[in-house]
C-alpha cells in the first residue's frame, strides 16, 4: 500500500467556519436512535420533521422514510426489536455529524449541492447532497440543519467549502 | 439529469436512484425442481422493450423500492407505484 | 487598410494589446477580433491542413477561422475564438496553427500538396512499413493551439441548480418580447444571452417601434427586471437534457472558469436566432470574405466597418438592409447575384476581387449570404424534429415537446417586426418579407470550393467521399470530418448535405441532418466537474481515530475506500511490517477495525430472512454466537464473506467486509422489499456509529481480562465464535471472539465518542505485556498464514463457495437460499473449476509475484490459474502464496510451474493452511 498520509490534511477539528454570508457550527445532540416499523410514523409521539417546515422544539423526530424516523434527544431507549410496539429500535447517536449552517438565502447555499430549494416540499429530509447521504431540514427560518454519516463529515465539509470558493 | 418521483419523498434527482431490475421476474421455487432453462431466464433473460417499460427502482436515498412505468426512448416518467400492494 | 473603426467614441476606454508579437489598441466592449478589424488586420490564422491564410468569418460564435492562443497576465489559455473573447488591457494573443505568425507561416507550403491530401488521406497513407514511425511527426503538425504545462490556478467552476417557470434563451428582439409577455403576466422568467450587451441584431436597425435600439432594449430589460424577472447576460445555453433541465455557462472575466447552473424549466423559448450560411464557390476561404450579417453585426455593435469597396454577393432580401447601412456608412458596394454565373474569389492573404464567369469585380472584401439558417440545435437536444421549409430553403422547428417553443429566426421567422408581433400574438398569420433563390453547391464545378473551413474540407472531399459510397451524412461526416471541429459545422452542415444531395440527385430533407448534441460552443471540461477535483474528486471514509492513528505515526493508506493505518513507525515500511507481525504472533497486535460493517436486521421474519441471504445455515444460530457465512449472487458466486452474530429470537448483526457495506446494504434491502414482508423485517445499518478495537493473539485474552475484571473471559467461558455485551467505564460495549488472524482474538467494540478512551486504555494495557499497534499490512499476512481469504482478491466473478471448500450447505441446506440453483449447473460441477491452495517455493528467489500464471509448464503454456496473494511470512520465515488453480484440491503435492513475464519458476500445491493447522492457537 502507498503511504498517503502526506496526502490528506488532518481531520477537521469541531470548530466554527465562517464563509461569506455563512457559519457553519457543529452540533452536539444528546441522541439519535433509528427507529422503524410500519407505524414509525403514526405512532410517533415527538413532532415530524419533512421539508422545508421549520422545527424549533428540542426533541423531534425526523421523517426519513416511509417506515423509518430518526428520533433526536428523545428518551432513551434499549436497542433491539420491540415486539409490542413492532417497532426496530438502533441507537446511532455516534453514527451522524450534525451541523447547523445559519445564512439568509437558503436556497443559493442548498443549489449548490443539489436540486433542494424551500419551494420543493418533500415527505422525507433524506437527501443526497454534494454526492453525500444526508439529512436536511430546518430549525429555524435562517438555520438548516444537516446530519452526515459520521466517517463522511469531513468530506461532505469539504466538497461544501470548496464549492463556495469563487474563482 | 431526469426527475424521478419516489412514491414515499416525492420528486427527486435521478442521481439519488438505482435501477433494480425489469419489473415481474418472479424467483423459482428452488426447494423443488427448477430447470437450467428456467433458472438461466430467470438469471439472464431481459425484455429491453422499446418504449412503454416496467421497472423496479430504488430510491437509495430512503432505500424504498418502487415500480416506475416509463418510456425508454423518450426517458418520459409515466407513473410511478410502490411496489408493495396495500400502501399510498 | 481596407476594414477599419469608422468613429472614435471618446467614452470607451481604450485597450492595448498584441497580436503575433505587434502592438494595436482597441476599446472597452471589443472582442479581439473586432479589435483587430478595426486595425486593418484580416489574417489572424492559418486552416488546419493546408496552413492556407484565414481570417474572420462571422462576429459571434459561428466564426470557424480565427482561433487564438491568449496570455493575460499569468494565464495562458489555448483555442480562444477572438470573436467570442472580449478584449482586456494587457492581452497578448498569438494565432495558433502558425509559425512564426499567421502572415507569414513556415508551412504554407503544404498547400501546394493538396491533391494528396484530401480527405481520407491518411487512411491511405502512412501506413508502410509502420504507422507508428509517422505518428509523432502527425502528432506534432495537426491540432490547433498548444496546452500550456502550467496548472491554472483558481481556476475553479461553481456549479448550482436553479429553477424557473419560464427559461427564455436568447435576447435579440424575439426573445426579449417573449420574456417580457411572461414576466408581465407573472410568470417566473429567467432570460439567457450570451453576449453582454443584449439586443442580438437589434443593432442593425436603425430603428425599432420608434426608437432607437439601445433605447428600445432598455426599455424591455426594465420591464422584464421590474415584473421579477432574472436576466443573465454572458450566459449560453449549450444543452437542453432529460426532463427539461438546460445546462447555462456562464462566462466570467477572462482567465477565470465559467459558472455552470443546472436550470430546470417549466417551460422553454427558444430565441435562439439564425445564423448566416456561406456561399461555395471557388477560393470562397481568402481572408477578406465574411457574411453579410457579420458585416453588419461589425458595424452595429463595433463601428468596424469591414472594408472600403465591397462586393456583397446574396441570394436573399436581408442583404438589402446591410448594402443601404454600408453605403451610409461608407463604403462602396458592388451587389452581385450569386446565381447567375460561377463566382471565384481573387487574392490570397489580401483580397483583390471577385470574378462571376469572365468578369472580374475589384473589390477589397467580399461579403456572402446564401440564406439563413435558424439556430436550432437545443430544439434537436430536446428530442424535437425539423421540418424543410422550401420557400426558405431551411430546417425549421416541426414538432416538438410540450414544454418547448421556437420563437423569432430560430423558428424561421427572419423579419424582426413580424418575428415580434408573433410573439405577441401567435395566432396571427404574418406576411413575411424574406424572400431567397435556393443557392447550393454544384457537384463537378471548377476551383477548390471550401465547404468546412475548420477541417478544411471541400467540395471535392464530398464527391471523394459519395464515389467511396459514404453516402450517409451521418457517414459523410466522419469520412470528411466536415461538421466536426469545435464549431461542429455551424457554416459547413448544410453545405456538405446540399452537395451531397446534389451528387445524389435526391432532395436535401431526405439526406437528413447529423445528430445534434450538446454543448452547442466548447465549454472546459472544468465546467463540468467544478469543485470535484483534487481531495474532493474521490473521498475517503475517515476514522474517528484518525488522529490517535497519527500521533503514533502510522502510514495512513487508502484501502477498501477508506483511510487506515497500514503500517506504524518510521523506517523501512517493510521492516516495520515484519515487527508487528511477529508482535502479533508473539504477544498481541491492536488493530483499529472500525470500518467492519454492523447492519442490524430485526423483525418476526429476521431469522428466516438471513437463512434466505447467507449460503451458511444460520437459522440454528443461537443468541450469543457468531458464524462465519457467505452471501452469494443468484449466480451462485461469492459476494461476500463476513460474520453473522444473533443477539436475540428477531435481531442479527451482520458484520460485512468493510468495503462491501454499502452493496451489503443496498442488497439487503432489495430482497427484503422484493421478495419477502418488508413490515417484518427491518434492516438498519449502524456502522458508523461503533468504533471496534481488535486485539489479537497469544496474550489477547489477558489484556482483555485486564480491562473488563468483572468478565469471565477464559477459554473455557468466553469461546471462540461467541460474544458477550458488558459495560467498561459505563459504556456499553459489545466484545466478539472471532478472529481473522488465526490466533485468539477478541473485537471490542462500542460507540465512536468512547474510542479514544479505549483505544488508550486498551494500548497501556497491551504494552507491557510486549504488544503493540498494528496496521492493515501485517493483518494481511497474518490472515494468509492462516490461508483466510480476502473477497476480490482471492476469489474471482465465479467463484463459487464450494471452490473454497465450504461444500455443505450445497448438498445439506434444504431451505432456499440466494444462489442455490446455480451451484448446481453443469459448470458448477466441471472438474476445471479454479480451487482456492496454497503454494510452496522451494527456490532463494522471495515470494511469487501476485498476478503470475500457474501453467502445464508446456513449451506454449496454457494458464490453469493464477497467484492471488503472495508473502514473506515473517511467523514461519518463508514465502507463502495464496492461488486459484484448476481441480486445485485434487493437487497436493502436485508440481506446479509459475509463468510472469516470461520468466518461470516450479510451486508446490499445498493447503492453503500454513499456520496453526490443528486450530489449537485460534481456540485457546
Amino acid at each position: 500500500m502507498r503511504n498517503d498520509t502526506a496526502r490528506w490534511p488532518e481531520p477537521r477539528s469541531s470548530e466554527l467556519i465562517e464563509l461569506d454570508g455563512l457559519t457553519i457550527t457543529p452540533v452536539t445532540l444528546d441522541r439519535q436512535v433509528l427507529v422503524s416499523g410500519t407505524n414509525a410514523l403514526s405512532k410517533e409521539t415527538l413532532p415530524l420533521v419533512t421539508w422545508p417546515e421549520v422545527e424549533s422544539a428540542a426533541s423531534y423526530a425526523l421523517a426519513v422514510r416511509r417506515d423509518r424516523v430518526l428520533r433526536v434527544n428523545g428518551p432513551a431507549v434499549i436497542d433491539g426489536w420491540d415486539e409490542d410496539a413492532e417497532l426496530a429500535i438502533s441507537d446511532v447517536s455516534d453514527g451522524y455529524r450534525v451541523f447547523d449552517i445559519r445564512c439568509h438565502d437558503m436556497d443559493a447555499l442548498l443549489g449548490y449541492g443539489g436540486e433542494v430549494a424551500l419551494s420543493l416540499p418533500s415527505r422525507s429530509v433524506a437527501r443526497l447532497w454534494f454526492g453525500f447521504g444526508t439529512f436536511i431540514y430546518r430549525i429555524n427560518e435562517n438555520v438548516l440543519r444537516i446530519h452526515v454519516v459520521d466517517y463522511q463529515a469531513d468530506a461532505m465539509i469539504d466538497a461544501l467549502v470548496s464549492a463556495l470558493i469563487k474563482s | 439529469m431526469q426527475i424521478f418521483t419516489c412514491p414515499s419523498c416525492g420528486a427527486r434527482d435521478e442521481r439519488e436512484f438505482h435501477f433494480s431490475g425489469e419489473l415481474g421476474k418472479v424467483r423459482p421455487n428452488t426447494t423443488g425442481e427448477v430447470n437450467e432453462e428456467e433458472w438461466a431466464t430467470y438469471l439472464h433473460t431481459q425484455g429491453n422493450e422499446l418504449g412503454a417499460v416496467r421497472e423496479v427502482w430504488m430510491h437509495m436515498t430512503c432505500a424504498e423500492l418502487f415500480v416506475m412505468e416509463r418510456d425508454s426512448v423518450t426517458m418520459e416518467v409515466l407513473s410511478t407505484t410502490p411496489l408493495r400492494k396495500d400502501v399510498s | 487598410m481596407s476594414s477599419h473603426r469608422i468613429s472614435r467614441s471618446v467614452s470607451e476606454r481604450v485597450l492595448n494589446f498584441t497580436f503575433d508579437g505587434r502592438r494595436y489598441v482597441g476599446r472597452e466592449g471589443d472582442t479581439i477580433a473586432s479589435a483587430l478589424l478595426a486595425n486593418g488586420v484580416r489574417v489572424m490564422g492559418r486552416s488546419f491542413k493546408y496552413h492556407r491564410p484565414r481570417g474572420p468569418w462571422g462576429a459571434w460564435v459561428d466564426d470557424p477561422n480565427a482561433v487564438m492562443s491568449v496570455r493575460l497576465g499569468t494565464v495562458e489559455l489555448p483555442n480562444c475564438p477572438a470573436t467570442t473573447t472580449y478584449l482586456e488591457e494587457g492581452m497578448v494573443a498569438r494565432s495558433v496553427n502558425a509559425w512564426p505568425s499567421a502572415q507569414f507561416d513556415i508551412k504554407a507550403g503544404l498547400d501546394v500538396f493538396h491533391r494528396w491530401l484530401s480527405a481520407g488521406f491518411y487512411y491511405k497513407t502512412f501506413m508502410w512499413p509502420d504507422w507508428h514511425l509517422f505518428e509523432p511527426m502527425i502528432r506534432r503538425m495537426a491540432g490547433l493551439g498548444a496546452v500550456s504545462d502550467d496548472v491554472l490556478e483558481n481556476y475553479v467552476s461553481e456549479q448550482t441548480h436553479d429553477r424557473c417557470a419560464v427559461l427564455v434563451i436568447g435576447a435579440g428582439p424575439a426573445g426579449l418580447v417573449a420574456a417580457r409577455k411572461a414576466a408581465e403576466a407573472g410568470e417566473d422568467v429567467a432570460l439567457v444571452d450570451d453576449h453582454r450587451l443584449l439586443g442580438g441584431g437589434v443593432y442593425q436597425q436603425k430603428t425599432l417601434e420608434g426608437k432607437t435600439p439601445d433605447v428600445w432594449v432598455a426599455e424591455q430589460t426594465a420591464a422584464i427586471t421590474a415584473a421579477g424577472g432574472r436576466i443573465l447576460t454572458a450566459t449560453t445555453a449549450f444543452g437542453i437534457f432529460d426532463h427539461q433541465l438546460v445546462g447555462l455557462v456562464q462566462q466570467g472575466a477572462f482567465g477565470t472558469a465559467p459558472k455552470l447552473i443546472r436550470m430546470r424549466a417549466g417551460r422553454v423559448v427558444m430565441a435562439t436566432g439564425a445564423l448566416d450560411r456561406p456561399i461555395t464557390f471557388a477560393n470562397n476561404d481568402r481572408p477578406g470574405i465574411f457574411s453579410v450579417d457579420a458585416a453588419a453585426e461589425y458595424l452595429a455593435r463595433y463601428d468596424v466597418l469591414l472594408g472600403r469597396r465591397i462586393a456583397l454577393v446574396s441570394n436573399n432580401t436581408l442583404a438589402d438592409g446591410t448594402e443601404a447601412r454600408l453605403t451610409t456608412a461608407g463604403a462602396t458596394v458592388i451587389r452581385i447575384d450569386p446565381t447567375t454565373g460561377a463566382l471565384k474569389a481573387r487574392g490570397s492573404k489580401r483580397l483583390k476581387g471577385i470574378w462571376q464567369d469572365d468578369r472580374l469585380h475589384s473589390a477589397d472584401t467580399i461579403l456572402a449570404s446564401g440564406g439563413m439558417t435558424p439556430t436550432v440545435h437545443l430544439w434537436r437536444h430536446a428530442g424535437g424534429k425539423l421540418d424543410w421549409c422550401d420557400n426558405r430553403q431551411v430546417f425549421v422547428p416541426g414538432k416538438g415537446p410540450d414544454f418547448l417553443t421556437a420563437v423569432g429566426a430560430a423558428n424561421g421567422e427572419f423579419d424582426i417586426d413580424a418575428a415580434i408581433a408573433k410573439v405577441r400574438e401567435p395566432e396571427t398569420a404574418i406576411k413575411t418579407s424574406y424572400h431567397m433563390t435556393p443557392l447550393w453547391p454544384q457537384p463537378g464545378s471548377k476551383g477548390r470550393q471550401w465547404i468546412d473551413f475548420q477541417h478544411d474540407v471541400t467540395l471535392k472531399d464530398v464527391e471523394l467521399a459519395a464515389r467511396e459510397n459514404y453516402v450517409s451524412v451521418e457517414h459523410l461526416k466522419r469520412y470528411t470530418t466536415l461538421g466536426m471541429a469545435h464549431d461542429q459545422g455551424k457554416t459547413s452542415n448544410m453545405a456538405g448535405l446540399a452537395a451531397m444531395a446534389a451528387i445524389q440527385d435526391r432532395p436535401i430533407p431526405e439526406i437528413g441532418t447529423t445528430t445534434f448534441r450538446p454543448p452547442f460552443v466548447p465549454v472546459p471540461i472544468e465546467t463540468y466537474h467544478g469543485h470535484h477535483r483534487g481531495q474532493n474528486l474521490h473521498p475517503v471514509k475517515r476514522l474517528r481515530l484518525e488522529n490517535a492513528h497519527r500521533a503514533a505515526g502510522a502510514a495512513l493508506c487508502e484501502y477498501g475506500g477508506w483511510l487506515r493505518p497500514g503500517w506504524y513507525g518510521a523506517g523501512e515500511a517493510k521492516d516495520r511490517i515484519r515487527a508487528e507481525v511477529l508482535q502479533a504472533r508473539k504477544a498481541a497486535g491492536i488493530f483499529d477495525g472500525s470500518p467492519l460493517g454492523k447492519i442490524e436486521v430485526m423483525g418476526p421474519d429476521a431469522e428466516d430472512f438471513v437463512n434466505f441471504v447467507y449460503y451458511n445455515t444460520i437459522a440454528t444460530m443461537k443468541p450469543g454466537q457468531i458464524r462465519y457465512g457467505f452471501m452469494l449472487t443468484e449466480g451462485g458466486v461469492v459476494y461476500d464473506d463476513g460474520v453473522i452474530a444473533r443477539l436475540g429470537p428477531n435481531r442479527f448483526v451482520i458484520s460485512c467486509s468493510s468495503s462491501h457495506v454499502d452493496g451489503v446494504r443496498n442488497h439487503l434491502e432489495t430482497w427484503r422489499q422484493d421478495g419477502n414482508d418488508p413490515d417484518r423485517i427491518y434492516v438498519q445499518d449502524t456502522t458508523a456509529h461503533w468504533a471496534t478495537v481488535t486485539v489479537t493473539g497469544p496474550k489477547a485474552r489477558d489484556i482483555v481480562a485486564a480491562l473488563l475484571p468483572n468478565e469471565d473471559v477464559s477459554a473455557k467461558a468466553f469461546q471462540h465464535m461467541t460474544f458477550i455485551e458488558t459495560e467498561w467505564q459505563g459504556t456499553p460495549i459489545r466484545v466478539a471472539r472471532v478472529s481473522f488472524t488465526g490466533d485468539s482474538s477478541f473485537e471490542l467494540s462500542l460507540r465512536q465518542s468512547k474510542a479514544e478512551d479505549l483505544w488508550g486504555a486498551v494500548k497501556s494495557l497491551a504494552e507491557p505485556m510486549g504488544a503493540g499497534l498494528m496496521g492493515l499490512e501485517a493483518m494481511l499476512i497474518l490472515r494468509a498464514e492462516k490461508g483466510f481469504i480476502v473477497v476480490g482478491k482471492d476469489t474471482d466473478g465465479e467463484t463459487m463457495p464450494h471452490d473454497l471448500g465450504f461444500g455443505v450447505p450445497r448438498s445439506k441446506k434444504k431451505a432456499a437460499f440466494l444462489g442455490d440453483r446455480s451451484l448446481h449447473t453443469e459448470k458448477a460441477n466441471t472438474k476445471v473449476r479454479n480451487q482456492l491452495v496454497g503454494l510452496q517455493v522451494e527456490d532463494d528467489s522471495g515470494p511469487l509475484p501476485t498476478g503470475a500464471h500457474l501453467t502445464n509448464g508446456d513449451t506454449r503454456p496454457k494458464s490453469q490459474g493464477y497467484v492471488t496473494s503472495s508473502y514473506l511470512s515473517p511467523t514461519l520465515d518463508q514465502p507463502i502464496a495464496l492461488a486459484m488453480v484448476q481441480n486445485g484440491a485434487a493437487r497436493m503435492g502436485e508440481t506446479v510451474t509459475v509463468w510472469h513475464l516470461g520468466e518461470t519458476r516450479n510451486a508446490t500445491i499445498c493447503s492453503p493452511c500454513f499456520f496453526d493447522t490443528d486450530g489449537d492457537r485460534l481456540n485457546a
